[in-house]
């Protein structure tokens, strides 16, 4: 298709593509907006956990707004909310352009998919603030939630199989699609196995941990990084008009993603009352995973080498740029709260959740906004309409994410290094978290910058949908200062 | 997600300036056939070096039953009481184990080395009132002993002499502690059981303390009694 350099009728293909746009046009948007509001409510509950965690008093004593309810309340509008409600719309569109394949039936199934997943999602969250929580890390939504998420992604999953499935894959290996591919059949996997696990099979003990700690580290590896991959391995091409540089490098990144992802988790009980291999494969596969992450990091470097400065003009590509980069950082702190050197200080730490942030927002959420800034002006018809809207989301995320994920790491090595220290047997577990406040107050302010810039965000996306964007034919580009590209060579 | 197409829009025909975003795309291209580089291999050679060392000495040998990563599988549950996983605990290193924690009532005036203070408190260790008899020895321990007592050669009279601890023991804690005492410092005796101490109790119920005297007759009289077969029975030594 798009990929055969020997197309002769580009007017055709143009068109072609248009009206592959057009086909998944509604559900894609649907969950774009729907994303958009939730990652704004999980941020203002990261703001409110965030205070509650050093100032209790805050808001009162009102049972609802309480840390304990306001923290996975954040988390799992994260997850569920934006993260793998945005994830299947960039899916969606990326599989549907990649196999040159219009969604053909079943649209409106999508969007009753959607809405229940909303549905879903809403109950749940409210559920967790009403403290029906299930105290199950990312699985705190009440048992009843799951099947209605699950039959919803199935939704989605099904008619991207069958696109990839009909799909003319000309190079044999389509980077980009195998790896939303593989997300499509690892979620359902990892979601089925834990949900199953945890609500259905009686009596798992400390089993029952380990099993909750696997899955958020393969929903962040199986499903998360896959999908995130798969975008930037997408649009850096796409954006820069060069090719993967090495087709060899993806290949190996993908395989030992997909075959290592899933033998990491239990490690984060290391020491602790499970067979001893279990924790010790776990942290010997999120070693083993600074491979493939440092491969697709290498790939994605020599792909962006030499186009630097379109990094700062396209708000693609300096989105997905930053998301890329943050892979191997996300694989770095992997494997130090992974190993049992480092990760013996880090465990039940603040660290943990630096690094949920770090994959969830720095990497993950960075490429979807670089997706979406591609995605929505070829659904709507028009151009973004601010160019400092972008500029403001972009580096409000960039310093947020940073200062929450630093800061987090720090606070966890001072926090675990004081819990295991000798000296310190006769300071209580209390006196240690306080002695993190100044962490925590950093955290609060990062969320509220990236409130802010969320808030911009969603409506800038709202305008765009409601066909409020600039009439223009030309991009809205970051930077000017190279006139001599003409428009037509723009790189949005 | 209301279209824009749905809505009196002026240049909606426009279908040049409608496809503009699709028409400025780049062509997809096929990937690179750039090897990877010989130092990432290098490199990862490392990393995978590291993660062995995570997996090598902390797997418990891959046993469902062992949660200690340090463990071998041949040293079983550290934790006390539990000596070697599978097989049954030996009645005399039990006893052993036990004594030397019940001992640190007895180490107040006999010392932790068993030596006990030169004038005032005798030794216990390569004491003939240790080694000798078992009657004798229970018997001290059970009902305490008071005025002028001779030990190797030596004699000591404590003011109030040595109180009777029986009555605040069990029989089995007070067997494991006379196992211990007659078992450490070199001293090499066959151990005393909760039985011997229980018939001790039923022969002699007195509330006063012994004089060495009253226990001349005992001085070589062993409880009869029934040894479980092992070191404990062949005196050998703990350690």
């Amino acid at each position: 298709m798009q990929t055969s350099p020997a197309s002769t009728d580009t007017q055709a293909d143009n068109l072609r593509r248009a009206a592959i746009d057009k086909s998944v046009k509604g559900p894609v948007l649907f969950l774009f907006l729907n994303g958009a509001f939730w990652l704004m409510a999980s941020t203002i509950l990261g703001v409110l956990a965030a205070i509650k965690q050093f100032a209790p008093d805050f808001l009162g004593a009102c049972s609802v707004l309480q840390y304990g309810r306001l923290q996975p309340t954040h988390i799992n509008a994260l997850v569920y909310g934006w993260g793998v409600q945005a994830g299947l719309g960039a899916m969606l569109w990326i599989m549907a352009r990649r196999s040159g394949q219009e969604l053909r039936v079943g649209k409106s199934v999508l969007y009753v998919a959607a809405i229940f997943w909303n549905i879903a999602v809403t109950i749940g969250l409210v559920a967790i603030l009403l403290g029906r929580s299930t105290s199950m890390e990312w699985l705190e939504m009440p048992a009843f939630i799951w099947p209605i998420l699950l039959i919803s992604f199935l939704a989605f999953a099904w008619p991207m199989v069958f696109m990839f499935g009909r799909a003319f894959r000309p190079e044999g290996f389509m980077v980009s699609t195998w790896y939303i591919l593989g997300a499509c059949f690892w979620f359902p996997w990892i979601f089925i196995t834990a949900n199953v696990a945890l609500h259905c099979l009686p009596g798992l003990g400390a089993l029952g941990a380990g099993i909750n700690a696997w899955y958020v580290h393969t929903m962040i590896l199986l499903f998360f990084a896959p999908v995130a991959i798969g975008s930037a391995y997408y649009f850096i091409p796409k954006v820069t008009g060069k090719p993967i540089a090495s087709s060899q490098l993806s290949q190996m990144g993908f395989w030992l993603l997909a075959v290592l992802g899933g033998w990491t988790g239990m490690q984060h009980y290391m020491g602790g009352p499970l067979p001893a291999w279990m924790p010790a494969v776990g942290a010997a596969a999120g070693v083993l995973l600074l491979i493939p992450v440092g491969v697709v990091g290498l790939n994605h470097h020599l792909t962006t080498l030499g186009n630097h400065s379109l990094v700062a003009s396209s708000p693609t590509l300096r989105f997905v740029f930053f998301g890329a980069l943050f892979y191997p950082v996300s694989g770095a702190i992997l494997a130090l709260i992974s190993n049992f050197s480092t990760g013996a200080t880090l465990q039940f730490t603040q660290a943990w959740y630096g690094f949920q942030i770090v994959a969830l927002y720095g990497f993950f959420s960075m490429t979807i906004f670089g997706a979406i800034y591609y995605i929505v002006p070829r659904l709507t018809g028009c151009e973004w309409l601010s160019v400092r809207l972008i500029r403001n989301h972009f580096w409000f995320s960039v310093y947020g994410i940073g200062t929450i994920v630093v800061t987090s790491l720090v606070a966890g090595a001072q926090q675990g290094g004081d819990l295991n220290s000798p000296e310190m047997w006769d300071q209580d577990f209390m006196q240690l978290a306080l002695n993190l406040r100044p962490y925590i107050i950093a955290r609060a302010i990062a969320w509220a910058l990236i409130t802010w810039s969320n808030v911009w965000f969603l409506i800038h996306l709202m305008l765009m949908v409601a066909g409020l964007g600039r009439r223009s034919s030309a991009p809205t580009l970051l930077e000017h200062e190279h006139e001599d590209v003409l428009p037509q060579a723009a790189h949005a | 997600m209301s279209a824009p197409s749905s809505f009196p829009n002026p240049d909606s025909n426009d279908l040049d300036r409608l496809h503009a975003a699709v028409k400025r795309e780049k062509a997809d291209l096929a990937p690179g056939q750039e090897p990877a580089p010989m130092w990432v291999i290098f490199l990862f050679m490392i990393i995978a070096i590291v993660a062995g060392g995570q997996l090598g000495p902390m797997t418990g040998s891959f046993s469902f039953n062992i949660s200690n990563p340090f463990s071998t599988g041949q040293s079983g549950d550290p934790r006390p009481g539990n000596e070697g996983a599978g097989a049954a605990a030996d009645p005399f290193q039990t006893a052993m184990k036990k004594g030397s924690s019940g001992y640190a009532v007895c180490g107040g005036c006999h010392q932790g080395s068993g030596m006990g203070l030169p004038g005032q408190y005798p030794p216990l260790a390569g004491s003939e009132w240790v080694l000798g008899g078992t009657e004798r020895l229970i018997r001290v321990v059970q009902h305490g002993l008071v005025g002028q007592v001779t030990v190797k050669g030596q004699n000591y009279n404590f003011p109030g002499g040595m109180q009777p601890f029986g009555a605040a023991m069990s029989a089995g804690d007070l067997a494991n502690v006379l196992t211990f005492i007659r078992n450490s410092w070199g001293n090499e005796a066959h151990m005393i059981t909760k039985e011997m101490v229980e018939k001790v109790r039923a022969d002699e119920k007195r509330a006063t303390q012994w004089t060495m005297s009253d226990l001349e007759a005992f001085k070589d009289k062993d409880v009869p009694g029934e040894i479980p077969a092992g070191p404990g029975a062949t005196a050998a030594a703990a350690k």
